[in-house]
């Protein structure tokens, strides 16, 4: 129940050895396990940059969802939210109030952390009651707000069972049991359904909806996976390399990617790539792939014409389910046909590239593998990236 | 030819089976047999022991343990508590600050970290008489002799057991738990002495056997610092027993308050053992 903004946040982690101590009483890093070689976080005098120029106003009750690749920052932001680590750098408001010195206890939020976390001598009972306990609320409060929980979350009659007693998923149950007891003003999750399977996350992301309108509070939740983050966010935030790619909600991350990252990352399967070229004819814009010439849409169009793109070559981006077989178009080879029930993927070899054809199943295109075929788009489904800097062109 | 195959596989099993016990009954048979002696030389006099050993029981069990209870250079009752008190303070509070230390360097990241445990673990090296001469030095210079908690502040400082509880604590404790409790509002000797010693349970159980009785035989240390009668721990009698002249030497006697040193031990162990098999952590994180 409370507004959370962060303002130009930064996160450095020290070089914790410098170069002519290093050694002497340990083993020397070797090059794979410096930190800043297994991602591209930039590397300045101070350390290791993880985060940097994150600013995010986040409203009362708004659903967030921090999504990129491992090691994007997305898992240090939540932590600099939670007070679990140090602010470099910038200004974090929750409620109203500058906490970026403010223990973590006295920041009234809970978090919910994907290894469970939960106290192993404890019973679930307890687990939950545990925050309530230390806060000395009187019994009777406790036993009230712990049922009144564990009901939500259909664990009642697990209360005195102890964690390891419980499966995966109850386990989540409790550890989200326990957060939200407290009535906090933000939660925080860090990639809670990541240690469940597939069938069981589905259920468990139903679940955290349906809790989500239960309960009033404001929601972070990191993951890596974009379907939580398409399902699940008001507004999603996109990071790669410590750096914000994109803020919107799911559609329109999904519909207008800023950059050729964001394409990839959301929508299963990936978007996919070609190289093109954006032709300017008669005041209007095509984008040229092999014989094919297809006119952009109307809105497309005016963006570009607004922003004086000019005629060059491009970075092509179609979704698979937005390309289909034609008579002409894009050649392609059919390596590898996968039929998905309603729809049927096609693995293809395009130019030399691997790319995934979404067609509806009486594409009748069974038992075609190694076939060529040919494909098409439409001009209101081409993303048109710059091959300079991978920005979309429109933006 | 499958039934042959399978004939065969049952053969070597068997086999193996048999040499891996008879392994574990000659190595049962060293540990067990010298206790069991020890045993029935209580039950036997002084003159039956000095006629060679048996593996019999004799009748002279009441006889020893009323002839060492009575012993006047030695008071059972006394030794046996001074050595419990000893050996329980050692052993909690050994376990407790090693255990403290080792989530200090485990949890908490501070500058020399690293320093600090390569240097308490450096102090493993140095033989315990080596620091004990400038020990003793100051014990007598300042007059600490005779004083039952000169041997307890010592051994606080464990560096075998800090490095035992930081494996552990390696093993079995996700630092998310603690960042839990953390947001959950604890405090962090709350998060010490709540969360995380419960779940160090097994290995608090494990250290204080192991510093009960390191401290229940020790001999080398108050061997030095303890010379009054009602001071004495229980192995300085077993020595006091020992070194008696030749009118008072009964090694009846001496067998006897060694079957009696053993006792607290056993018990000890007996309670503990169970702490040491449950596995408590199982469960708390995905695993």
């Amino acid at each position: 129940m409370a507004e959370v903004i962060l303002k130009n946040i930064k996160k450095v982690y020290p070089n914790s050895e410098p170069k002519e101590k290093k050694g002497l009483f340990g083993k020397k890093k070797t090059e794979e396990e410096k930190p800043h070689r297994t991602h591209h976080l930039q590397i300045t005098d101070e350390g290791v940059v993880a985060v940097q120029e994150f600013s995010l106003d986040i409203k009362d009750k708004e659903f967030i969802v921090l999504v990129g690749p491992s090691g994007c920052g997305k898992s240090t932001t939540l932590r600099m939210v939670a007070g679990l680590e140090e602010i470099s750098g910038g200004e974090l408001y929750i409620d109203g109030n500058l906490v970026n010195s403010v223990e973590p206890k006295d920041r009234d939020i809970a978090m919910v952390f994907q290894s469970y976390a939960l106290y192993p001598h404890m019973t679930v009972y307890d687990n939950m009651a545990y925050s309530l306990k230390i806060k000395n609320v009187p019994k009777d409060q406790i036993d009230k707000k712990v049922r009144e929980a564990a009901e939500i979350l259909d664990i009642s009659q697990y209360l005195n069972r102890k964690p390891k007693a419980l499966s995966g998923g109850q386990r989540q149950r409790v550890a989200i049991g326990r957060a939200i007891v407290r009535d906090p003003k933000v939660l925080l999750m860090d990639e809670p359904l990541s240690n469940l399977d597939a069938k069981l996350r589905n259920q468990m992301r139903a679940e955290i909806i349906k809790l989500r309108n239960r309960i009033n509070t404001t929601f972070i939740y990191v993951t890596h996976d974009q379907t939580e983050a398409m399902t699940l966010g008001d507004r999603i935030v996109v990071m790669k390399d410590g750096f914000i790619q994109q803020i919107g909600t799911p559609q329109e991350v999904f519909d207008h990617p800023s950059n050729l990252f964001v394409a990839g990352f959301i929508g299963t399967p990936q978007m996919n790539f070609f190289d093109a070229r954006l032709a300017l004819k008669n005041g209007e814009y095509y984008v040229e792939i092999d014989d094919i010439s297809v006119k952009l849409s109307e809105e497309k169009q005016k963006r570009l014409r607004e922003k004086g793109v000019k005629e060059q070559e491009v970075t092509l981006g179609v979704r698979p389910e937005h390309m289909n077989i034609s008579d002409k178009g894009i050649e392609g080879r059919i390596d590898v046909t996968e039929l998905m029930g309603s729809s049927c993927h096609l693995h293809m070899t395009i130019k030399d590239k691997d790319a995934i054809v979404i067609v509806p199943r009486e594409g009748n295109i069974e038992n075609h593998m190694g076939q060529k075929i040919h494909l098409d788009f439409s001009g209101n489904v081409a993303h048109i990236f710059s091959k300079e800097d991978n920005h979309n062109l429109e933006y | 030819m499958k039934s042959n195959a399978n004939k065969t596989a049952e053969i070597k099993l068997l086999i193996s089976r048999i040499v891996v016990y008879a392994i574990l009954i000659f190595l049962s048979f060293l540990c067990l047999f010298f206790f069991y002696l020890m045993l029935i030389n209580s039950t036997r006099s002084n003159a039956q022991l000095q006629s060679g050993f048996t593996l019999i029981p004799q009748n002279n069990l009441f006889k020893n343990l009323y002839n060492a209870w009575h012993d006047g250079d030695i008071n059972i009752p006394v030794g046996m508590k001074n050595s419990f008190i000893v050996a329980m303070c050692s052993a909690l509070l050994t376990t407790y600050f090693s255990a403290m230390t080792a989530y200090g360097t485990y949890v908490y990241n501070f500058k020399g970290k690293r320093f600090v445990h390569l240097f308490i673990l450096a102090i493993m090296m140095i033989p315990s008489q080596v620091s004990a001469v400038g020990f003793i030095q100051l014990a007598f210079k300042y007059n600490l002799t005779n004083k039952l908690w000169l041997l307890i502040i010592p051994s606080i400082a464990a560096p075998a057991t800090y490095f035992y509880m930081r494996q552990y604590l390696q093993a079995t404790l996700p630092i998310d738990m603690v960042e839990a409790a953390r947001i959950d509002g604890s405090s962090e000797f709350k998060i010490f002495n709540q969360i995380v010693l419960p779940i160090m349970k097994p290995a608090i159980a494990v250290q204080m056997i192991f510093s009960f009785v390191a401290s229940w035989n020790n001999y080398f240390m108050p061997a030095l610092l303890l010379n009054k009668p009602d001071k004495k721990t229980v192995p300085i009698m077993i020595a006091t027993l020992r070194s008696a002249d030749y009118s008072k030497f009964d090694m009846g006697k001496v067998y006897m308050l060694m079957v009696m040193a053993i006792l607290p031990v056993m018990i000890i162990y007996i309670i503990l053992s169970k702490s040491i098999i449950k596995g408590v952590t199982s469960g708390s994180v995905k695993g």
